[in-house]
């Protein structure tokens, strides 16, 4: 099928932003106009959402990771600095950290509030604050690694998920080397034990990260054949100048905007200008400046997330009622429904099901995934208005639909089920 | 299966052929098309070079292969416990189980798996100690690959219950294998077949408005599917599915009427009894959402509550089947990407190497197969030294259950090293 122009432009939107924004895609007049209009980022900045942080005295209250979830939501349709949005899903998948591990909400928010400020930023300042993250040292048990006890879960995933990747030519020795690196940290966590004798001893403050030097091994290591007394800057200095760190980021934001395999020579120019610098937006314009981000093979390239058919149900019909789209139990309501449908399928913001990020690509497409695509129409507040079944998928900002579709879709009476349909259909369903 | 689907609207052959698909074989489905590799984008296609000649394989339709996955590396020294030997407590002195039930003079099962144990006393559970294979990955991502492509240094492409689907049932059952789990298992990706996934026993019914009738909707979802979608492209892919999805739903919805559970470790496999205990059970079930085993930290609270909810499980399912007279026709299998390392880093034990397995079913010759890794000849890493490879464990499963040629399954060179165990006779 050849690709309209409407389509190109709207796919351009797409993969820049986390929303279809279809009432913006009618309106670009070219693909470099929606370019140009993705990278914006002179719109407001979003005003964090302020959480209260709990005094420890109770149970942690990990249904209010609710609260972070509906904001952010909400966030990705505005129209506002759109790459920016792409950016902070991408560093959450890059990161992946669960509430269900953390169980501090707060933490969870304030740790989504240190990937947005440097999602379109600097590389190299987005990792170090994250390795100092506190829900990142909970969650891969930084606090718990110590000179006497190492603890190979950061620097594992440092290594494997989070810099030069599978194959980016470290050893088990390598790992050690960074844990011991990376050993010293760890998070003042108000009611647990040594909260009280932490605060005293360092002056750190309840909830924030803070090194102790009497846990750090302060030996000499050798890291990636660089040998050093490393801490964890300094182990992260000698990963960010690997080449494999560059060329492992580079490719992997190349996959998620281009939705295709980079050729190696390609990857590696951009990889190589990455790595003087590691500024994200420069690399982020170079990728969608070349023609394979708007050539024919790139469109409808990717399996469409959940979360992002969420964001584009809520866009065209408005968010339903005041319930958030993911609490309650499928029996009380339509938020239920959607809550349900999303832990089915392994996709609520801030619960990815493990440290590599959530299912991506053909494993999106299993029968249970495909079927309670249905579910989510629950929560669109209002059926949009429709003519045919074209027009229900153009406020999904979907434009080009195939025979096949259209056929369904217009022999559809009843607007709630033709849009029902269009949210399931094989055009939705890819992005 | 045969007949299974024989009074429906629309025959299988029907389908099929509407499809373009029936005889040829040549056109794969669902997400078996297409490989997402490495959790980035991209299509890629298998790399994987095992490849199984279309229904080649025969084997038997009255046989269920349960797989238990345990995702994130279960700890198999406190699982199966080396009570006896003196090097366990020295590797394991704050975390090290203290009141493992025993199984003889040198083993014993951790506390938190009576039920197993009794059901090992009874003679029908087999420990196959010492699993792992050559030269072990501790990433989770890539030995999890491995032990899903059946080849190891292979991941990203076919499974290898992908291939035993492949080379028996083909794309003409949609439910011979089901899936149960936020995604489909990897190890059920095949190029020729089609397995269901669910995630829990909503199975494939959406939840509609009240007014709006699902048999209605879901019957013109069907017709997304053009009569010979373009396998070359996503969409075509995604309407392809959809096909698949339709049919396997008729099927599954009479299965799973009236059922429901709770989305726990448990309830998994109440669903997955329910399946076996159905008119129509599946060849294959395969189970994925048992609980985080990365025990990094916390290990002496956090995998007991693994296990006893694994126990549980695993007793109930086993009493749902025995009450519906089908326990005979189900063998379950343990699988996880590696074990835990033997010395303890603190709260917890980081990735391992080698671990024991569990088969379980009225067919087993209970005991104790493979050999325990020793405790003081551990690798340079301090890990264990497997004893012997998972390839093993499929193809007991593969020959002695599923009644198939494990080595068409599993690679005609690994004949040498890892036959079937005489583990069901």
């Amino acid at each position: 099928m050849t690709v309209s122009a409407r389509e190109r432009i709207a796919h351009v939107v797409r993969r820049l932003s986390m929303a279809p924004h279809a009432s913006i895609a009618v309106d670009l007049p070219d693909t470099d106009a929606a370019i140009a209009r993705a990278l914006d980022l002179s719109g407001a900045a979003a005003t964090p959402l302020a959480m209260t942080p709990p005094d420890g005295s109770g149970k942690p209250e990990v249904r209010a990771i609710v609260e972070p979830i509906v904001w952010w939501l909400d966030r990705m349709q505005q129209p506002d600095r759109m790459v920016e949005e792409r950016l902070t899903w991408f560093w959450h998948d890059h990161f992946a950290t669960s509430v269900v591990k953390v169980r501090e909400p707060y933490l969870m928010n304030r740790q989504h509030v240190t990937l947005r400020n440097h999602a379109t930023g600097n590389f190299a300042d987005l990792l170090k604050a994250v390795a100092r993250d506190p829900a990142m040292l909970v969650y891969l048990d930084g606090i718990t690694n110590a000179a006497d006890e190492r603890n190979e879960n950061f620097g594992r995933e440092c290594l494997e998920l989070f810099t030069m990747g599978r194959d980016g030519g470290y050893t088990q020795d390598d790992v050690v080397a960074a844990s011991r690196a990376f050993t010293g940290w760890v998070v003042d966590l108000p009611g647990r034990p040594f909260s009280d004798r932490l605060e005293r001893l360092t002056g750190v403050q309840p909830w924030d990260s803070v090194f102790v030097a009497r846990r750090h091994d302060d030996g000499v290591k050798t890291l990636l054949g660089v040998t050093g007394t490393f801490d964890l800057d300094g182990a992260l200095d000698v990963i960010l100048a690997h080449p494999a760190t560059a060329t492992f980021v580079a490719r992997k934001l190349y996959r998620e905007l281009v939705g295709l395999d980079p050729d190696d020579d390609v990857v590696e120019s951009l990889a190589k200008e990455f790595r003087r610098d590691y500024e994200i937006l420069p690399l982020v314009a170079e990728i969608v400046q070349r023609p394979e981000f708007t050539a024919d093979d790139a469109v409808r390239a990717k399996v469409r997330t959940p979360v992002e058919k969420l964001v584009g149900i809520r866009q065209a019909g408005g968010p339903a009622g005041s319930a958030s789209p993911v609490q309650g139990n499928a029996s009380r309501g339509s938020a239920g429904v959607v809550a349900k449908a999303l832990r089915a399928m392994a996709y609520v913001p801030f619960v990815p099901p493990n440290v590599g990020g959530f299912p991506k690509g053909s494993r999106l497409l299993g029968p249970g995934n495909l079927v309670h695509t249905f579910d989510l129409v629950a929560a669109a507040g209002t059926v949009p208005e429709s003519r045919d079944g074209a027009g229900a998928l153009a406020t999904l900002g979907v434009f080009d639909v195939s025979a096949t579709t259209r056929k369904v879709l217009d022999r559809q009476r009843d607007p709630q089920q033709r849009f029902a349909l269009a949210v399931a259909s094989p055009e939705y369903a890819v992005t | 299966m045969s007949g299974h689907l024989t009074n429906r609207p629309i025959t299988r052959r029907r389908f099929l052929t509407g499809l373009g698909v029936g005889a040829t074989a040549a056109v794969v489905a669902g997400y078996g098309l297409s490989v997402w590799q490495d959790g980035g984008a991209g299509r890629a296609s298998s790399s994987a070079g095992l490849r199984v000649t279309p229904t080649t394989l025969g084997g038997r339709d009255d046989h269920t292969l349960v797989v238990v996955e345990l995702a994130g590396g279960n700890d198999g020294l406190n699982t199966v416990v080396p009570m006896t030997d003196p090097a366990y407590r020295a590797l394991r002195p704050t975390m090290g189980v203290t009141y493992a039930i025993a199984l003889d003079d040198e083993i014993g099962l951790h506390p938190e798996l009576a039920k197993l144990a009794a059901r090992y006393h009874d003679g029908h559970v087999a420990i196959v100690e010492g699993i792992g294979y050559p030269e072990p990955n501790l990433s989770h991502f890539a030995s999890l690959g491995y032990w899903w492509s059946g080849v190891p240094g292979e991941s990203g492409g076919v499974g290898w219950l992908g291939r035993y689907l492949d080379g028996t049932v083909g794309t003409s059952d949609p439910l011979a294998a089901v899936s149960i789990g936020p995604v489909p298992s990897p190890a059920l990706l095949g190029t020729q077949s089609f397995a269901t996934s669910i995630a829990d026993a909503s199975g494939l019914q959406p939840t509609v408005p009240a007014r709006v009738d699902v048999d209605d909707l879901v019957a013109a979802w069907g017709g997304f599917a053009p009569a010979s979608p373009d396998p070359r492209t996503l969409m075509g892919e995604v309407q392809q599915a959809i096909a698949y999805t339709v049919e396997a739903r008729r099927g599954l919805d009479r299965e799973l009427a009236g059922f429901s559970e709770t989305g726990s470790a448990a309830g998994s496999l109440a669903l997955a009894a329910q399946l076996v205990a159905s008119d129509h059970p599946p060849r294959i079930v395969y189970v994925s959402d048992l609980g985080d085993f990365d025990t990094h930290q916390g290990q002496a609270q956090r995998q007991p509550t693994l296990l006893r909810d694994l126990d549980a499980g695993l007793d109930s399912f086993f009493t749902t089947l025995e009450a519906a007279g089908r326990a005979d026709r189900v063998l379950v299998m343990t699988v996880s990407e590696f074990g835990r390392r033997p010395g303890e880093n603190g709260s917890g034990t980081d990735h391992g190497t080698a671990a024991p397995h569990f088969l379980i079913g009225a067919a087993v010759k209970g005991g104790r197969y493979g050999a325990p890794p020793s405790l003081t000849a551990l690798d340079p890493h301090g890990n264990l030294v497997a004893t012997t490879d998972f390839r093993s464990l499929y193809a007991t499963a593969l020959a002695g259950w599923l009644d198939v040629d494990p080595f068409a399954v599993l690679g005609r060179a690994s004949g040498a090293g890892f036959g079937p165990l005489p583990v069901l006779a």
